[in-house]
């Protein structure tokens, strides 16, 4: 798995490439921590790259966006592909995390 | 400060030598007097401890009780002369590694290549410089030095492998006892209850599982039954799943819930196991079957293996999206229903097997999973379950699973 981070606006976007699963989950924990502890207002994390996010992932992503909700910071995901798009819709994550279909829409439902 | 020597080479080489190197005890073997005394008296003054030998019968004796860090020893000797002595050295497991420097008056190569291939680290001319001595001396015992360091190491690291390897297999003993624990509170296959068979196959990813399963009966009419997956695997995700097993017996939910009902069970599972710390759950689903009308009533918490295979119609997944547990306390899960009929079989399976991944890392997927179930509608229950582990298997092109792989698969008999 191969993440990059760059700066958006007021966000911090977080560019996943290849797969989420228990393996490799630490390097996207470590990677969400070190954004966090810098009192990021906004992480975005674009799964555009992920072809298969497994259970552990998925936890992984729950948990940190419920972290972010407890710093009053917003935690977004944005454009899953199909298939991760449909584990996440059979575990009802969007009613937990919102998920954006460009970077956009995550900046400017954010800003208002 | 400026540390630079302004003494001679040769007089700053003999002086430094004991301080660069601690003092070492050499034996010298010699049969000549003259020369041996010389030398001897050459090594104390650079420091060292000096012991003398005249023979290399005499050397030997010497060698074992004094374990010196250098032998300097003579070619040419009575009884035992400087080559066969070496060989026997090297031979002598507490003494093999004691570097050795063979004196010869000639420096032949072929004599050279002799010494050196009976067990000789180097070579000291008779007619060597002071300077060249004590540098052969030195260099002697530095390698000496280096070897015995390795064989330290070496020797440490033999013992602590072999410690890390006991340890190794008392935790995999401790895992075998656990992992025949958890497999005998599994439901046993056969009949749970009359007009009803039972079978299952589950390959756990490592000795323990963390996929479990069970199938009991609540009362004369009704039969229980549930399928979970803890996120992750491994020895910690086996223990938080056999403590949901635990919670899921039939008489600890009718004591803290009253009822076996879908929807009241993964509720109160859901006030119960909230996400863990490391962002591990469960996905659970329960079923409850009413054994008079063949009425099935289940609900969901995020878990997607539950299929009814019928023949004549259309198979059908028993699912719907829904919040795994722990992940939103404010979840509500309903029930749905469904009237079985004979012939109908209900499969239960983990995301193992439909997860497992291609090469390519294409998930073998649930349609797949569908359409093995389909194929093998006739055969015997455990033959259809077999194919579809036998296909999955083929699918990912290796017989070991990533993650826990269980089907079970209960049928409704004409």
């Amino acid at each position: 798995m191969e993440i990059t981070q760059r700066a958006s606006k007021d966000a911090t976007v977080l560019d996943v490439k290849g797969d989420l699963t228990y393996s490799n989950r630490a390097a996207l924990k470590t990677a969400v921590d070190q954004v966090k502890s810098r009192n990021c207002q906004h992480l975005i994390v674009n799964l555009e790259q992920v072809r298969f996010v497994d259970s552990s992932g998925l936890g992984l992503l729950v948990l940190m966006s419920q972290s972010f909700k407890l710093q009053h910071a917003q935690f977004s995901l944005l454009k899953p592909q199909s298939y991760v798009r449909e584990i996440m819709s059979l575990a009802n994550i969007q009613k937990m995390i919102p998920i954006y279909e460009t970077e956009g829409d995550a900046l400017t439902a954010r800003a208002a | 400060m400026n540390f630079e020597s302004t003494q001679s080479p040769v007089q700053s080489f003999d002086s430094l030598a004991p301080s660069c190197l601690m003092a070492a005890t050499i034996l010298l073997v010699e049969d000549e007097p003259v020369t041996r005394t010389s030398m001897a008296a050459r090594l104390t003054r650079l420091g060292h401890r000096v012991l003398e030998a005249g023979n290399g019968r005499e050397a030997l004796e010497v060698a074992k009780r004094e374990r010196p860090d250098l032998i300097i020893v003579d070619w040419m000797m009575p009884e035992m002369d400087g080559p066969t002595f070496c060989e026997t050295v090297r031979r002598d497991p507490t003494m093999k590694s004691i570097h050795i420097l063979l004196m010869t008056s000639h420096d032949q190569p072929a004599q050279i290549a002799e010494g050196l291939a009976r067990g000789a680290d180097d070579f000291l001319s008779k007619a060597a410089s002071k300077q060249e001595i004590s540098a052969r001396v030195l260099a002697g015992l530095r390698t000496g030095r280096l070897v015995r360091e390795l064989e330290t190491t070496s020797s440490q690291l033999e013992s602590s492998m072999l410690l890390l390897q006991i340890k190794q297999m008392e935790m995999e003993a401790d895992l075998q006892s656990a992992a025949a624990f958890v497999h005998s509170l599994l439901p046993p296959p056969g009949s749970p209850a009359p007009g009803l068979s039972l079978a299952w196959e589950y390959q756990p990813a490592l000795t323990l599982g963390g996929d479990l399963f069970g199938v009991a009966s609540i009362d004369a009419d009704h039969l229980g039954l549930y399928i979970l997956d803890a996120s992750g695997h491994g020895v910690a995700a086996a223990i938080r799943s056999a403590s949901l097993m635990t919670f899921l017996r039939v008489e600890n939910i009718l004591h803290l819930v009253g009822t076996y009902d879908p929807e009241k069970v993964l509720l109160e599972a859901n006030r119960r196991f909230p996400l863990s710390e490391e962002g591990e759950y469960f996905t659970l689903w329960v079923g409850q079957l009413h054994l008079p009308t063949r009425s099935l009533s289940y609900a969901s918490a995020g878990h997607h293996g539950a299929l009814i295979s019928r023949t004549g119609r259309p198979s059908r997944w028993l699912t719907r999206p829904s919040s795994p547990l722990g992940f939103d306390q404010a979840a509500v899960f309903a029930n749905d229903r469904i009237a079985l009929q004979p012939t109908d079989r209900l499969f239960l399976l983990s995301d193992g097997i439909y997860e497992a991944a291609s090469p390519t890392g294409e998930p073998w997927g649930r349609w797949r999973f569908q359409q093995a179930v389909e194929a093998q509608q006739h055969s015997p229950l455990i033959t259809t379950i077999s194919h579809c582990f036998m296909e999955a298997r083929r699918w990912q092109g290796q017989s070991n699973f990533s993650d826990d792989a269980a089907v079970v698969g209960l049928e409704l008999s004409v």
